[in-house]
């Protein structure tokens, strides 16, 4: 029988085409859940950018205008402000170029290049667990906490879901990188490297996404914003 | 064992296939953890869990609004323990580890794990067989529904009695809330859960779902998710509806995490069972089974499948940002602090309306599979029939804001809603169309699940058409937060939706559990059920009309009547579904023994022995018609008689 050079699946006898198939779909599916929770933080930030409710979007020490801070929120005397634009950038730049060598790695399988393969797949997880580093020094360097406002809340959680995002990338790479180093991917059964990448991929975006959000959409264009009472309980 | 030296070949349905080495027994660590060890892990890791953070929390924490942060973080923690613990000790991470460290699953590691030779042991295990799943998703359902309808004949007792208060206004409201979102989860899942895992693989031609360890995730997942609800209702509750609207929610009890935490795992679990269920329809089904030859249940399960996928990240992801606000001081929906609460309520309904669709879909898709069966004619118009439910899909999406018609948000945004929910009644009334004109001349043979089909076709209408009103801006103006709003949703999703999953259980019990159910017993619980429905809900209608708002322990006297005719007709509903209830239990042990296809049916699940075995079908079946031809000469037969009549003349003639 063709079973030498034609790999299947040893559970259900399938073609490993087949089964490849059928994760690319499954795969393409479950990223369109993540778009949808993507999308829904990217609707909290943008529309609590655009209403500045009571003000509060800015951190209370952030400089408006050229004299102007917000003083709206009634906290202590705060230094806090808005975050500095370029580590967003820097993270998502060390996120690429995860990306890049895992589909380095990937190519390197589907030719036949074992070598390449493996140095695709362990540099990209190296590189991965330096975005992961990066990304939690920015969070706890942050010049505001969680309570500051809006724009503080919105953009903890994006840095919160990249950190998600991450960890998931580290935990799919080292499997990658172990089966590849066991001959479990090769020339003829590369699909997971594969579908390593285009999550990578897609994970750039949602990188791509924060880092446009909070680059351009910092400062609330809306100047006179609704001013509602508190329904906190005291 | 020397496995190294040469690769081991296992046959798998025919073919010699090389196997990865086989350590240990099949099955591996598997085999030692069960439901018990779930329990174990779960409660030891939520105990430790809780324990080590009372321990590290400083007494004097507090939040943004000084409450003390002890119980949030202790209670936080006790529901992250029992979940990773629960998941743990019933193996859902074995496989993902295997995976990591390259230990593939053999064709032996498989069979286990789809329960082979496990016998009753396989339902209390992480089986990944898609039948077993079925069966624990049926079970589990029907848990979460009798625990909700338990409370719904507690709400129902405080508002008959009249002259008295049973129950504290907090615990009250805390019933209502608890029981509108088991209502909500348990009626999602009872018909894509037990059916879709059941009958969708069989009724497509393939021998287990695509990813069968996923479908076991979901599952578990779902499981793992009930205690954490239940629990809530112990540490203060869920006191502010089953929408959990905000600010209330960020000022309620502890018990709001416990709400929180289930629908972020039931968002998971949804989200793994849609990709499962959609990836198995797209590229598993039988060979010849195009589009037009699927039948109309797969369709239903399949749009079911595409809004959860979409919509529930947004439900969960309002529970995310609504548990940062409480546990970690964020302010997304806290206006003093540049929050708004119309952010949740956008995000909160952009899952909250297709749900509703998630719901009906499949119960109408149940109702329009079976017809055909009973009135032995195809389905009036399948085309009309798929057009309707791809019409609903798409127009999903587009109607959330007309929940939110009074709450000040974009009142411009008002009308161009109506306009879109409106519009979503006419692929409604395809479905509802296409019902009655297979009814239409037809000849019915009056089995328990075609009555039920009549229950939700009767109930659809009448949900329908009071939709209609409260989707008008004008009328809703009045009708809003009335008794009136709760009649018409509760026409749909249970007048449409559980008859309809009442429909399904029925016809597809035979195949489920090898046995007949009791269609005189099930009869009598269905029609007492119905008979109690139309009371309790249309007296309903009238409190509404009347003006008694929604939510109120304490009303005018004025609403007394109607509220004790809804008492009533409630218990008769309680009277019935345990009627109905029994009819599963006692035909599920000891009922006649059913033949493969007592219905005559044409689809392929009814094609293969029962009980069905492991692997499905012995032989992958080829599909070379359409499932719903009856009465109707194939073509190609007749195609054949008109030749041979040919032939016979020609041979005549010379």
């Amino acid at each position: 029988m063709s079973t030498s050079t034609l790999p299947v699946s040893p559970t259900t006898g399938e073609p490993i085409t087949t089964i490849a198939r059928r994760a690319r779909l499954g795969l393409w599916l479950l990223i369109v859940a993540d778009v949808a929770g993507t999308i829904a933080l990217v609707i909290s930030y943008s529309y609590l950018w655009s209403l500045n409710v009571n003000g509060g979007w800015a951190p209370p020490g952030a400089t408006l205008t050229a004299n102007q801070t917000n003083s709206t929120l009634p906290t202590t005397p705060s230094t806090a402000t808005f975050a500095v634009e370029w580590p967003f950038w820097a993270i998502l730049f060390v996120v690429v170029v995860a990306t890049a060598l895992m589909w380095f790695g990937y190519r390197s399988a589907r030719s036949g290049n074992h070598a390449g393969l493996m140095v695709g797949a362990g540099l990209s997880f190296l590189v991965t667990v330096a975005a992961l580093i990066f990304q939690w020094i920015q969070m706890s360097t942050f010049p505001f906490d969680a309570g500051d406002g809006a724009y503080a809340s919105a953009v903890l959680l994006l840095c919160a879901s990249n950190i998600f995002h991450l960890f998931l990338l580290l935990f799919i790479g080292m499997g990658i990188f172990m089966r590849a180093r066991k001959g479990l991917i090769d020339k003829t059964n590369w699909y997971q490297a594969q579908l390593l990448s285009y999550y990578m991929t897609w994970v750039c975006i949602a990188f791509l996404l924060g880092a446009i959000l909070t680059t351009f959409m910092v400062e609330s264009p809306n100047t006179d914003p609704a001013i509602f009472g508190t329904f906190k309980q005291q | 064992m020397s496995v190294d030296t040469a690769v081991e070949t296992k046959t798998v349905f025919g073919a010699e296939v090389p196997q990865p080495p086989q350590h240990g027994a099949a099955g591996g660590v598997m085999r030692g953890l069960n439901f018990g060890t779930g329990l174990i892990g779960g409660i030891g890791l939520a105990a430790v869990a809780g324990w080590v953070t009372a321990i590290l929390t400083p007494s004097s924490a507090s939040n943004a609004s000084f409450a003390p942060m002890e119980p949030t973080y202790v209670y936080l923690a006790v529901l992250l323990g029992w979940v990773v613990g629960f998941m743990l000790g019933m193996g859902a991470f074995v496989g993902p580890l295997r995976w990591v460290v390259g230990r593939d699953i053999t064709h032996a590691d498989a069979e286990y794990m789809a329960g082979k030779d496990l016998g009753r042991k396989r339902y209390w295990k992480y089986t990944t067989d898609h039948k077993v799943v079925g069966i624990q998703y049926l079970v589990v359902t029907l848990f979460i529904l009798g625990f909700a309808g338990l409370l719904a004949m507690l709400i129902r007792t405080e508002l008959g009695m009249t002259w008295t208060s049973l129950f504290t206004p907090s615990f009250y409201n805390s019933m209502i809330g608890t029981h509108g979102i088991a209502m909500i989860i348990g009626m999602i899942v009872v018909i894509s859960g037990p059916l879709g895992n059941f009958i969708v693989p069989m009724m497509i031609g393939a021998r287990d779902m695509a990813y069968p360890r996923l479908n076991a995730l979901s599952v578990w997942l779902l499981v793992a998710a009930v205690p954490m609800l239940v629990s809530s209702m112990f540490m203060g509750g869920i006191q502010d509806g089953w929408s959990v609207y905000q600010p209330l929610a960020s000022q309620a009890p502890v018990g709001m995490l416990g709400y929180q935490m289930t629908i972020i795992i039931f968002a998971i679990s949804t989200a793994i069972a849609s990709v499962n269920l959609m990836t198995t329809i797209l590229t598993m089904r039988a060979k010849g089974m195009t589009w037009s030859r699927t039948p109309i249940f797969v369709y239903g399960i399949f749009a079911a499948s595409v809004m959860g996928l979409y919509a529930f990240p947004f439900f969960q992801y309002a529970q995310i940002l609504g548990l940062t606000d409480r546990v970690f001081s964020t302010s997304f929906f806290d206006p003093l602090n540049g929050g708004s609460v119309w952010l949740y309520e956008n995000l909160f309904w952009l899952l909250g309306h297709p749900e509703v669709y998630v719901i009906l879909i499949p119960s109408m898709a149940v109702a329009l599979e079976l017809m055909p069966v009973f009135l032995r004619k195809p389905l009036f118009s399948f085309n009309f029939a798929v057009a309707g439910i791809v019409g609903v899909v798409a127009l999903s999406g587009l109607v959330w804001a007309h929940h939110m018609y009074m709450t000040g948000w974009a009142p411009a945004a008002n009308y161009p809603f109506m306009l879109s929910t409106e519009m979503i009644s006419i692929p409604v009334g395809f479905l509802v169309l296409v019902a009655i004109g297979t009814f239409w001349r037809g000849t019915a043979w009056t089995r328990l699940p075609l009555m039920a089909v009549y229950a939700v076709i009767f109930n659809k209408m009448i949900g329908g058409v009071t939709g209609v009103y409260l989707s008008d801006v004008p009328a809703d103006q009045y009708f809003h937060g009335s008794m009136f709003v709760v009649a018409h949703f509760h026409f749909m999703l249970m007048g449409a939706g559980l008859f309809g999953a009442m429909a399904g259980i029925a016809f597809f019990f035979p195949k489920m559990t090898g046995r007949i159910l009791d269609e005189r017993v099930g009869s009598i619980g269905l029609w007492t059920a119905f008979i109690g429905f139309q009371i309790t809900f249309i007296s309903m209608f009238v409190a509404g009309l009347q003006g008694q708002p929604r939510r109120v322990l304490d009303f005018d006297d004025q609403f007394n009547l109607s509220n004790w005719i809804s008492t009533i007709g409630a218990y008769i509903i309680g009277i019935g579904m345990l009627i109905f209830l029994s009819a599963i239990i006692t035909s599920w042990r000891s009922g006649v023994i059913a033949s493969s296809n007592p219905w005559g049916s044409k689809s392929l699940e009814w094609q293969t022995e029962t009980p069905v075995p492991l692997e499905n079908f012995p032989v992958l079946p080829v599909v070379t018609e359409r499932p719903y031809n009856y009465g109707v000469p194939d073509p190609y037969e007749a195609e054949l008689e008109s030749i041979d009549e040919d032939l016979t003349e020609k041979a005549g003639t010379k």
